[in-house]
C-alpha cells in the first residue's frame, strides 16, 4: 500500500494518547466481550463470551456461528467471576475481536485465507506456541504483530488475581507487539463514564453484582464487594419460579421452534418444533435459553419500588393489579402478576428468593449477599469522612441494573439506611451506556490526551517484564 | 470552510457502491436513476510489474497471423516479441483477484487500485468532483482512514463522504425507522436504524472462521442448486443463470408441511411419482436451438414459444415424458438436428391450459440457459456448455440496450440489472464500449480482430479452461438457448437452513436493539435489498417464516384486565417524516430552501450525534433515582407486527430496476444532501459539513478525520 507522506501542512500528531493513535478497548466480561476503538461512544464489536466448539476441535466466536449443529458445544472463557479461566482461547477470542474484527485484513498470498486461520488449526495449541513453533517462518512473518500500531487498553474485575493480569500483558505485549498497555478496573471505567472520579459504584452485570467505592479514579481495595445476584442468578429465579408454578412453565427456547400458532392464555402451546437430526448439547440450550430468560427480564420482571419490602401485604396488593402477558417462544402464554415482582425480591430481601433446587449452596441467598448488604459493607470499608461523599454519587451500571425499577427501590433502600444522608443516584438513561459503562469509561481514558503519560509501554515491558503490569496499573 | 460546502453541481459528483461482485457507480446524482454503471469488482494481477493491476484480464498471445496455436494463455516468454501480442479480455475472470469478500476488504491494495479504475473511468478530465463512496459496515476504522488518505492523496477531489451501507438504504427508502437486511453475495447484513440511527447490526457470513468459510447469502443457493443439480450435467454458470431465472423460486413457507413448502404435485403423472417424493428425473437437456438474436430477446418464459417449449411443457405434463424424450432423442441423434414435430401440435391445445400453470405448481419447467456457440456446426449438444467464442454485437451490447426494452417482457431471466456476476461483464462492456475502448472481445480465446466480421474460418482453440471440447468452427456465432428441464429441484435449492440463519439473524439483530422502544417500528418495516433478494420469493418466505415463528399474538389473557394489552406498542413513530406527506411534491426534486428536508433534517441531526463526535453529546443521561430514559417506558414483547416497508413508488426508473438496489438511490441522495444542499441555516450547514470529509478538513486533521467526518453510523 502506498503510504506516502501526508502533505506538509499536516502537523506530526503520533503521540500516544488522543484521537491521533487508534488505541483499542477490550473489555471482557462473563456474558459478552465488547471490542472496539478509544474515542467511540459504543463498542464496535460486542460478541458473546461464550463461544462455540466443534465436534473437530475448532473454537468459533460470534453470535451468528452459534447455530445449532452437531456434535456442538458451547462454553464459556470466563469464569462466573468473571475472571479469564481459559487463556488460551481467551487469547484466540480476543485476538477474533481485535484483529479479526476491528483491524483491517492483512494481504495475504493466498486471498481465500485470513491471517488468523493458522492459529485454528488446533483447538488446543496455545497461541504462543503457534506463533513460535509450527507456522515459524511464514506465517510468524506475516502474522508478526498484528496490532503494532494500536495501543490496548483492557478492562478487568476489581478482584482480578495478580497472575492473570500478567498473562494479559504478556499476550497483548508478546504476541500481539502492541506498543503499549493499560489495565483498568471495571468500576473506576464505569464511574468515568458517568463523569465521576469519585463514587460508590454499583455493578449489577451478568454473573456478579459488585459494589466499589472509587476515590480520585482509585479503587478502595478494601471497599470491594460482590456477590453473585445478578443476571444469571435472576435467571436462575426466573427458572425455579417455572419450576413451581401452576401449571409448570416450560422453557423451550426459540431455536427449536418451528412455527407456532396462537393459543389462549393458558392453554397448552400448539407448536410445530423444529427436528434437527442430531442431538442438542446442554449447553447449546441452556445457551439459548438464556435469550428466552433476558426477553422474560426485560419485559415482565419488575422490582418492587416499594414502599417497604415486598412481601406481606404488598404481595397482595401486587396481585390486584394488572400483570403482563408474557408469550413463550412455543406461543403459550400466560399472566404475570405478583410473581414478577416476587422474582427479583430477592436481590434486596434474601428471604424472599426462590430456593434453587439441585442448586446446592450456589443458589441461595445469604443475608449479606443481598444488594442493600453489599453497599452496606462496601460503605464501612472506607473511610467515615469519604461515605457522605459516595453515597451522593451512586453509579448504577450493568445490565441487570436495568430491571423496571431497580432504581426507585435502591433509591428507597438506600435511603432507609442512611436516613439525612443525601443520596444521589446516577444512572445513564440510555440503555446501552449501561450495559457498556465500564467499556465507555475505557473509551473516554485511553483517548484522554494526558493518558499517554500511563501507558506501559512496550519498552518498559521489555525492561521489567510482565510484573511491570502490578506495579503500574493499581 | 463554510465555502467549501454547496458549491458542487449535482452532475459534478462520482457516486461509488462496491459490493464483493458488483460496483455500482455513476456520475452525477441529478437524476436520481439507476446506477449507469456496474463494474465487476477486481482487479487482475500485472504479471510484469509488481504491484499494479489492471482492470481485465490481460494476456499475452501469438499474434493472428502467426496462425497456429493461438492457446498459450500465460505468456509463455518463447518467440519472438513482435510475434506477441497484449489481449485484454474483460469476460475472463482467470486471475481475478476480488478485494470485497464478505462485506470486508480482503486486499486493501486491490481495492484501492480499482477505486482508482473507477474514478479514472468515469471522470474522465480533471473535474470538482466530490465523491460518495459506500463503505459495508465490515470495513474496520484503519480501512476507512486508509482509504480517506488514498483518495485524498490520488485524486483531486474536493471531498469525500463515507456512507454506510445500511444508512444509504434508509435514505434511498426514507423510512425514519426500518430494519434494512442486505443479502449480498457472500454474507448478509441486518441494519437496524432508528431514527436515521443504526442502533443494530448482526451479519451472517462476514467473518468466516478457520477452515470454513461459512458463507451466507445468494452464493449458498447457487451452490446448493449446483449440488442438486451436479450430477445431471449443470455446472456452476449453470446454476448460477438458473438460479435468476424465473422458473426457480423459493415457494412460500407452509408451516404444517413437512418440508415447510408446498412441491407441486404431479397431478397427471402415470408415473406416478408423489411429488413428496420428489425429483427422480433428471432435467433433461432438451435440445440445442440456435437462435437468432431477436429470439433470444423475444423469448418469453411463459408464453408458448413455437420452439419447443410448450410441446415439452406440454408433453411432460401429459405424462408420456421419458417415451417421449426417448424417442425424440433418437431422432436427434440421427439427424442432429432439432426435432420438432407436427403431430405435437395435437397436443398442444390440450396442454395450453396446463401451460398457464404458474411455474409453482408445476413439477417440471423450462430453463432456457444461455450460451454461446458457433454457427453452423450445432454439433452433439455438449454436455458441459463451452464458452465459446463468439460475435458479441449479438450478445453483449445487444443485450444492453434491449434491457430497458426487453425488460418487462423477458421478466427477470435477462435480469436487466445484472444481479450478479453473469450479466456484469455484459453491462461493463457499455461503458467499455462507450469509450471506444476495445470493443468488448469474444468470452476466452477468439483472436480479438475476429470481433467484426471476418470470415477466414480460423481454428480458434477455447483455451480449455475447464476440459471443454474443442471445437471446429466458424466464425459467425450466435447465441444459442438451450431448453433445461429442471424438476423440483429449482424449488428445493431453497435451504432452510439458510434461510433459518437469516431469519435468526433477523430475529436476533431487532430484539438485540438496547432500548425496546425502538423495536415495534424496526419489525414493522422491513426491507430486503441486495441482489441476493432477488431470488424469486425469498423475501416472501423470510418474512412468513418470521412471522410464523416470531410473532408474538394478542393474548386473550388481556382481556380479564384493564391493561393495555401488551402488544399495543407505543406509537413512537416520527409523524412528521413519513413519507406519505412529505412526498407530494414532483418526484426526483427534493424540497430545497424554502422547506426544510426532513430527511436532511434527521440526516443532520443524526450526524451530530455519531461515533467520533465528542463523547456524551447525545441525549442528556437522566441522572436522576428514578427517573429514567425521558418517557420512554416501553416493556411490552415484540414483535406483535412484522411487516415489510412499503417501497416508494414515485421514481419510476427505480420501480422497474427493483429496490434491491435501493442504497444506490441513497447514496445519491446522501450526495446530494452532503454537497448541493444551498442556504442552510448555521447548525444544519454544521451538521451538513459533518457529513462528508473535505479536503480542507482533511489537511487539518489527516485521515482521521474521516472518522467525525462521515456517514458511517
Amino acid at each position: 500500500m502506498a503510504q506516502q507522506p501526508l502533505s506538509s501542512a499536516q502537523q506530526p500528531t503520533d503521540i500516544y494518547g488522543g484521537d491521533e493513535v487508534s488505541a483499542l478497548v477490550l473489555d471482557p466480561g462473563y456474558c459478552h466481550t465488547r471490542a472496539g476503538y478509544a474515542g467511540e461512544e459504543m463498542p464496535k464489536q460486542v460478541i458473546p463470551s461464550f463461544y462455540g466448539h466443534t465436534a473437530d476441535g475448532r473454537d468459533i466466536f460470534g453470535d451468528e456461528v452459534i447455530i445449532p449443529r452437531a456434535s456442538f458445544e458451547v462454553r464459556n472463557y470466563m469464569n462466573r467471576d468473571s475472571v479469564v479461566e481459559d487463556w488460551d482461547v481467551a487469547t484466540k477470542i480476543w485476538e477474533h475481536l481485535l484483529v479479526k474484527r476491528l483491524q483491517p485484513e492483512r494481504p495475504t498470498p493466498a486471498s481465500k485465507n485470513g491471517l488468523n486461520n493458522v492459529n485454528d488449526n488446533d483447538g488446543d495449541v496455545a497461541m504462543e506456541d503457534v506463533l513460535k513453533d509450527e507456522n515459524g517462518g511464514i506465517d510468524a512473518s506475516l502474522l508478526e504483530k498484528p496490532l503494532a500500531e494500536s495501543p490496548l487498553l483492557m478492562t478487568e474485575a476489581p478482584w482480578n488475581t495478580a497472575k492473570a493480569r500478567e498473562k494479559a500483558i504478556e499476550i497483548s505485549m508478546e504476541n500481539w507487539g502492541c506498543p503499549a498497555f493499560w489495565l483498568s478496573r471495571t468500576p473506576v471505567l464505569a464511574a468515568f463514564a458517568a463523569g465521576k472520579a469519585t463514587a460508590l459504584v454499583v455493578d449489577i452485570g451478568g454473573a456478579n453484582a459488585s459494589v466499589t467505592a472509587i476515590h480520585d479514579g482509585m479503587v478502595l481495595k478494601r471497599s470491594i464487594q460482590r456477590s453473585p445476584i445478578a443476571g444469571l442468578w435472576l435467571s436462575n429465579q426466573i427458572r425455579a419460579m417455572w419450576e413451581t408454578c401452576e401449571p409448570k412453565v416450560e422453557i423451550v427456547p426459540t431455536f427449536m421452534v418451528e412455527n407456532k400458532k396462537p393459543v389462549e392464555a393458558g392453554a397448552p402451546a400448539d407448536v410445530r418444533l423444529r427436528n434437527f437430526g442430531f442431538p442438542i448439547a446442554d449447553s447449546f440450550r441452556a445457551f439459548e435459553e438464556e435469550r428466552l430468560l433476558t426477553e422474560f427480564k426485560e419485559s415482565v420482571v419488575e422490582v418492587w419500588r416499594g414502599p417497604g419490602r415486598y412481601q406481606g401485604p404488598n404481595e397482595d396488593f401486587a396481585r390486584s393489579q394488572p400483570g403482563r402477558v408474557f408469550e413463550m417462544p412455543d406461543g403459550s402464554n400466560q399472566m404475570w402478576r405478583e410473581q414478577r415482582y416476587k422474582v427479583a425480591e430477592g436481590m434486596w430481601d434474601e428471604t424472599a428468593a426462590y430456593p434453587i433446587t439441585g442448586g446446592g449452596d450456589e443458589g441461595r441467598v445469604s443475608k449479606g449477599q443481598t444488594i442493600p448488604a453489599l453497599i452496606k459493607a462496601s460503605l464501612e470499608g472506607v473511610d467515615v469522612d469519604l461515605r457522605p461523599n459516595l453515597l451522593s454519587n451512586i453509579v448504577v451500571t450493568g445490565s441487570t441494573s436495568l430491571l423496571n425499577g431497580f432504581n426507585d427501590r435502591l433509591n428507597m433502600e438506600l435511603t432507609a439506611m442512611y436516613p439525612g444522608l443525601k443520596i444521589k443516584i446516577h444512572a445513564a438513561g440510555l440503555t446501552s451506556e449501561r450495559r457498556f459503562g465500564s467499556w465507555i469509561g475505557g473509551s473516554i481514558l485511553a483517548s484522554l490526551g494526558t493518558f499517554h503519560q500511563m501507558w506501559i509501554s512496550k519498552k518498559e515491558y521489555d525492561e521489567n517484564g510482565p510484573g511491570i503490569v502490578e506495579k503500574r496499573c493499581k | 470552510m463554510s465555502t467549501q460546502t454547496g458549491k458542487w453541481r449535482e452532475d459534478q459528483i462520482l457516486v461509488i457502491c462496491p459490493g464483493s461482485q458488483t460496483t455500482m457507480a455513476q456520475l452525477g446524482c441529478a437524476e436520481l436513476t439507476p446506477p449507469a454503471f456496474r463494474i465487476p469488482t477486481r482487479m487482475f494481477k500485472d504479471d510484469e510489474e509488481e504491484d499494479s493491476w489492471r482492470p481485465v484480464h490481460t494476456y499475452k498471445r501469438r499474434k493472428a497471423n502467426a496462425v497456429g496455436k493461438a492457446a498459450s494463455n500465460g505468456g509463455g516468454a518463447k518467440g519472438d516479441d513482435d510475434e506477441w501480442e497484449y489481449v485484454e479480455d474483460p469476460d475472463s475472470d482467470e486471475g481475478a483477484v476480488y478485494p470485497i469478500q464478505a462485506g470486508r476488504i480482503a486486499n486493501m491494495e486491490c481495492f484501492l487500485a480499482f477505486l482508482e479504475h473507477v474514478h479514472a473511468k468515469l471522470t474522465t478530465t480533471y473535474h470538482n468532483t466530490p465523491i460518495v463512496l459506500m463503505a459495508s459496515p465490515q470495513w474496520t476504522r484503519p480501512d476507512c482512514e486508509d482509504i480517506a488518505r488514498y483518495i485524498f492523496e490520488k485524486t483531486k477531489t474536493p471531498s469525500l463522504c463515507l456512507l454506510h451501507s445500511g444508512v444509504a438504504t434508509q435514505y434511498g427508502l426514507r423510512w425514519p425507522n426500518m430494519t434494512v437486511v442486505d443479502i449480498g453475495y457472500e454474507k448478509v447484513d441486518v441494519t437496524c436504524i432508528y431514527d436515521s440511527r443504526v442502533v443494530s447490526h448482526k451479519d451472517v457470513g462476514a467473518y468466516p472462521s478457520a477452515e470454513e468459510r461459512e458463507i451466507s447469502g445468494g452464493e449458498v443457493f447457487t451452490r446448493k442448486l449446483l449440488s442438486l443439480l451436479e450430477g445431471k450435467g449443470f455446472n456452476r454458470e449453470m446454476a448460477e443463470q438458473l438460479k435468476k431465472s424465473a422458473v426457480c423460486e423459493v415457494l412460500p413457507y407452509v408451516p404444517d408441511s413437512p418440508k415447510l413448502m408446498e412441491l407441486p404435485a404431479e397431478n397427471v403423472g402415470p408415473a406416478g411419482v408423489p411429488a413428496a417424493a420428489a425429483p427422480v428425473e433428471p432435467p433433461k437437456i432438451i435440445e440445442t436451438a440456435p437462435l437468432t438474436d431477436d429470439d433470444g430477446l423475444n423469448g418469453d418464459k411463459d408464453v408458448v414459444d413455437e420452439d419447443g417449449v410448450l410441446n415439452i411443457a406440454n408433453i411432460i405434463t401429459s405424462g408420456n415424458t421419458r417415451e417421449f424424450l426417448a424417442k425424440k432423442e433418437k431422432e436427434k441423434a440421427e439427424k442432429a438436428k432439432p426435432g420438432r414435430k407436427a403431430k405435437e401440435k395435437a397436443e398442444v391445445d390440450a396442454a395450453a391450459a396446463r401451460a398457464r400453470l404458474p411455474n409453482s405448481k408445476r413439477t417440471w419447467n423450462m430453463f432456457h440457459y444461455e450460451d454461446f456457440v458457433t454457427e453452423d456446426v450445432p454439433v452433439a449438444p455438449p454436455a458441459a456448455p463451452a464458452p465459446v467464442p463468439t460475435k458479441d454485437v449479438e450478445m453483449g451490447d445487444g443485450a444492453a440496450p434491449a434491457d430497458t426494452a426487453a425488460a418487462t417482457a423477458d421478466g427477470a431471466a435477462t435480469a436487466p440489472t445484472g444481479e450478479a456476476k453473469s450479466s456484469e461483464p455484459r453491462a461493463d462492456q457499455i461503458p467499455a464500449a462507450a469509450e471506444g475502448d476495445a470493443a468488448p472481445k469474444p468470452e476466452t480465446a477468439a483472436p480479438p480482430e475476429s470481433t467484426t466480421a471476418q470470415a477466414a474460418p480460423t481454428e480458434s482453440a477455447p483455451p480449455a479452461s475447464e476440459g471443454q471440447q474443442q471445437q471446429l468452427t466458424e466464425k459467425q456465432t450466435k447465441r444459442v438457448r438451450r431448453d433445461i428441464e429442471v424438476g423440483l429441484e429449482r424449488f428445493l435449492f431453497a435451504d432452510r437452513a439458510e434461510i433459518d440463519r437469516i431469519a435468526t439473524a433477523i430475529y436476533q439483530a431487532v430484539q438485540g436493539i438496547q432500548d425496546m422502544y425502538m423495536r415495534p417500528p424496526c419489525w414493522e418495516n422491513i426491507v430486503f435489498v441486495g441482489n441476493g433478494a432477488r431470488i424469486r420469493g425469498l423475501k416472501d418466505n423470510i418474512m412468513q417464516t418470521l412471522q410464523a415463528r416470531h410473532l408474538v399474538s394478542p393474548s386473550s389473557a388481556t382481556m380479564f384486565t384493564s391493561e393495555l394489552p401488551s402488544n399495543m406498542g407505543t406509537p413512537s413513530g416520527t409523524g412528521s417524516q413519513t413519507p406519505t406527506g412529505s412526498f407530494t411534491g414532483a418526484p426526483h426534486q427534493l424540497p430545497t430552501t424554502s422547506s426544510v428536508n426532513p430527511l436532511l433534517q434527521a440526516a443532520t441531526t443524526a450526524s451530530l450525534g455519531v461515533p467520533g463526535g465528542p463523547l456524551g453529546v447525545q441525549q442528556q443521561a437522566g441522572s436522576n433515582a428514578g427517573d429514567m430514559a425521558p418517557s420512554h417506558h416501553f416493556h411490552s414483547q415484540t414483535p406483535t407486527n412484522i411487516k415489510l416497508a412499503a417501497m416508494p413508488n414515485y421514481l419510476s426508473e427505480w420501480s422497474k430496476n427493483g429496490f434491491e438496489e435501493a442504497m444506490f438511490l441513497g447514496a445519491q441522495i446522501a450526495a446530494r444532501l452532503a454537497f448541493c444542499i444551498h442556504n442552510l441555516d448555521q447548525s444544519t450547514a454544521d451538521a451538513q459539513r459533518l457529513m462528508s470529509l473535505s479536503r480542507v478538513d482533511y489537511n487539518e486533521l489527516g485521515p482521521k478525520g474521516i472518522r467525525s467526518h462521515s456517514m458511517l453510523a
